[in-house]
C-alpha cells in the first residue's frame, strides 16, 4: 500500500504528527494508519532478548514485566519520554521514525545494540539502530519503508546499566543531555541524546580501570562526538559542560552497581 | 466524511466526522462534553484528558476516528459522589477548575493501577497534568485522600 499511495505517511500514535499539524509544518494527506492492522502490539520474549511490535506504546514498554526484567534500561529509558498519558498513545515506531535527536528511547537503544526491523514491497531488512540515525532528523528508512518491529537484545547477567535525564526546563520536559551507560562484560557502552545533530553511540574497553578511570575513559570517548544545538533548553558550551557531568554521573552510578554484584 | 459511533460516558454518540476532526472536538462540539479543554493543544498540560476504557489520552492530539466503538470516559460520566470527585471537592482541590476534570481522569487511571499510591507515584502520574492558579498541594491531598476512601487501610 504504501508504494501505491501519493506522499503516504504513516501513522503510529500521532503525538509528534499532530503537533506539526498544529505548527503548520506537515502537510500530508495521505495517512496509512497503523491502528487498523492487528499483530503490532505484541511483545515477545526468548533467550536472546526482546522483539517488539511498532504500535506498541511507550508505557507498554515502560511497565511490561518481560521488558523489566530482560532489559531494564531500555524499560527505564521509555519511562523518561513526555507524561504518562502521552506515553499511553506514542508507539515506539513512531519514536525511532520522528527521529529526534533529543529523543530518550534511542540512547538506550544505542547502548543495547538494538535492531530496527524494516519493511516494504522489496522485503524486510534489519537495521542495527547504531546505524538508524543518520543526520538531523533523518534515519536510515526509505520513504516506503515501515518499521515493523524492534528486537533488543537480553542485558547479560552481571551487567549494569543507567539511564540519566537531565531537563533544564521542567521536569518532564524534553532533555538537555541524556545518555544511557550498558556495563556488559569489560565494554562499557554509551549512547547520547540531545547532545548533537543524532543520538550518538561510543564505546570502549575497561579491562583493569577502576571506577575513575573509567569515568576519564568515558570522557574522552565522547568528546568528539558532542556537537551540540543551542536552544532555550540551554546553550553549547552549558550543553558540553552538560555532557561531561552527565557521563560522569552515569557511569560511576553503573560502576558502583557493578561492584556491589 | 466518516460515520462513527463514540461510547461517551455509556451512551452511544453516531455522528460524522472529518478524516482529520480531533477527538477533543468532537467531544466538546458533537457531544457536548465541555469539561474536556483545551490548555496547550500539544500533550503537555493535560486539561483534555479522557479515559479510552481505563487508559488516559490526551484528546488534542487524538484523532476522532481512531476512536470509532470506543468507550469515553469524561468528567460528566461521574458521579458527585464518586470517590475521586467528592475528595477533590473536599480538598479544595479546585480554584478556576479549568484543569481538575484532567487530574479527575488521571487520578482514577493511577488509582486503578495502584491503590495506594505513594508520594512518589502521585508526582510521577501527574506530572503531565499544569494547574494555572497552583492548588497542587490541594490536589495531592485530594489523591491521597481519593486513595484512602476507595481502600481504606
Ligand atoms: C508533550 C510531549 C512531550 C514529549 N516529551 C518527550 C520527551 O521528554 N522525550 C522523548 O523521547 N519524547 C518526547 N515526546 C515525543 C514523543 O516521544 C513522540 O511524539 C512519540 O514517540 C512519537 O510516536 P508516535 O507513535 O506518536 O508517532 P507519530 O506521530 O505517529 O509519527 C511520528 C513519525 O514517525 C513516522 N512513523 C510512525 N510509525 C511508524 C512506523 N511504524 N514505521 C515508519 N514510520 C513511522 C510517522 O510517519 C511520523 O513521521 C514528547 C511528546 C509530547 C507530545
Ligand atoms: S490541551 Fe491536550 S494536553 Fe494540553
Ligand atoms: S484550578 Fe485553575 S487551573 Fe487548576
Amino acid at each position: 500500500m504504501m508504494s501505491t499511495v501519493d506522499n503516504p505517511m504513516v501513522y503510529g500514535g500521532g503525538t509528534a504528527i499532530q503537533i506539526l499539524i498544529k505548527q503548520g509544518i506537515l502537510f500530508a494527506d495521505n495517512f496509512v494508519d497503523l491502528a487498523g492492522i492487528p499483530g503490532l502490539t505484541e511483545i515477545t520474549a526468548d533467550a536472546a532478548g526482546l522483539r517488539a511490535g511498532p504500535m506498541v506504546t511507550a508505557r507498554g514498554m515502560e511497565t511490561d514485566d518481560r521488558v523489566r526484567r530482560v532489559a531494564p534500561l531500555a524499560s527505564t529509558a521509555y519511562r523518561h519520554v513526555a507524561n504518562p498519558r502521552v506515553r499511553n498513545t506514542a508507539s515506539i515506531g513512531g519514536n525511532l521514525a520522528h527521529g529526534d535527536y533529543r529523543l530518550d528511547p534511542p540512547p538506550a537503544l544505542l547502548a543495547l545494540d538494538a535492531t530496527v526491523e524494516a519493511t516494504s514491497v522489496r522485503g524486510t531488512r534489519s537495521l542495527p539502530v547504531r546505524q538508524f540515525f543518520v543526520d538531523f532528523q533523518q534515519t536510515a528508512l526509505a520513504p516506503d519503508e515501515l518499521v515493523t518491529a524492534v528486537r533488543i537484545p537480553a542485558q547479560p547477567t552481571g551487567s549494569a546499566y543507567r539511564f540519566v535525564k537531565y531537563s533544564s526546563l521542567s521536569a518532564n520536559d524534553w532533555p538537555c543531555a541524556s545518555v544511557a551507560v550498558l556495563i556488559a562484560g569489560r565494554e562499557v557502552h554509551i549512547g547520547l541524546g540531545a547532545l548533537a545533530p543524532v543520538p550518538r553511540y561510543a564505546s570502549f574497553d575497561a579491562t583493569g580501570m577502576t571506577d575513575q578511570a573509567a569515568v576519564d575513559a568515558a570522557l574522552e570517548v565522547i568528546a568528539p562526538l558532542l556537537d551540540p544545538i543551542p536552544d532555550v533548553r540551554g546553550s553549547v558550551r552549558y550543553k558540553r559542560r552538560l555532557a561531561q557531568v552527565i557521563v560522569e554521573d552515569a557511569v560511576r552510578g553503573a560502576w558502583k552497581d557493578l561492584d556491589n554484584a | 466524511m466518516n460515520e462513527i459511533t463514540l461510547i461517551v460516558n455509556g451512551t452511544p454518540h453516531r455522528t460524522r466526522v472529518s478524516d482529520s476532526a480531533l477527538l477533543l472536538d468532537v467531544l466538546r462540539e458533537q457531544a457536548g462534553c465541555t469539561s474536556v479543554r483545551e490548555g496547550c493543544g500539544v500533550g503537555a498540560c493535560g486539561a483534555c484528558t479522557v479515559l479510552v476504557g481505563e487508559t488516559s489520552v490526551s484528546s488534542c492530539l487524538a484523532l476522532a476516528t481512531r476512536y470509532d466503538g470506543a468507550n469515553i470516559t469524561t468528567a460528566e460520566g461521574l458521579d458527585e459522589n464518586d470517590d475521586v470527585v467528592s475528595a477533590f471537592a473536599d480538598c479544595g482541590a479546585a480554584q478556576c477548575g479549568y484543569c481538575i476534570p484532567g487530574f479527575v481522569l488521571m487520578t482514577r487511571e493511577l488509582l486503578a493501577e495502584h491503590p495506594r499510591p505513594t508520594s512518589e507515584q502521585i508526582t510521577e502520574h501527574l506530572e503531565g497534568n499544569i494547574c494555572r492558579c497552583g492548588t497542587y498541594p490541594e490536589i495531592r491531598t485530594a489523591v491521597s485522600t481519593a486513595a484512602e476512601r476507595r481502600s481504606p487501610r
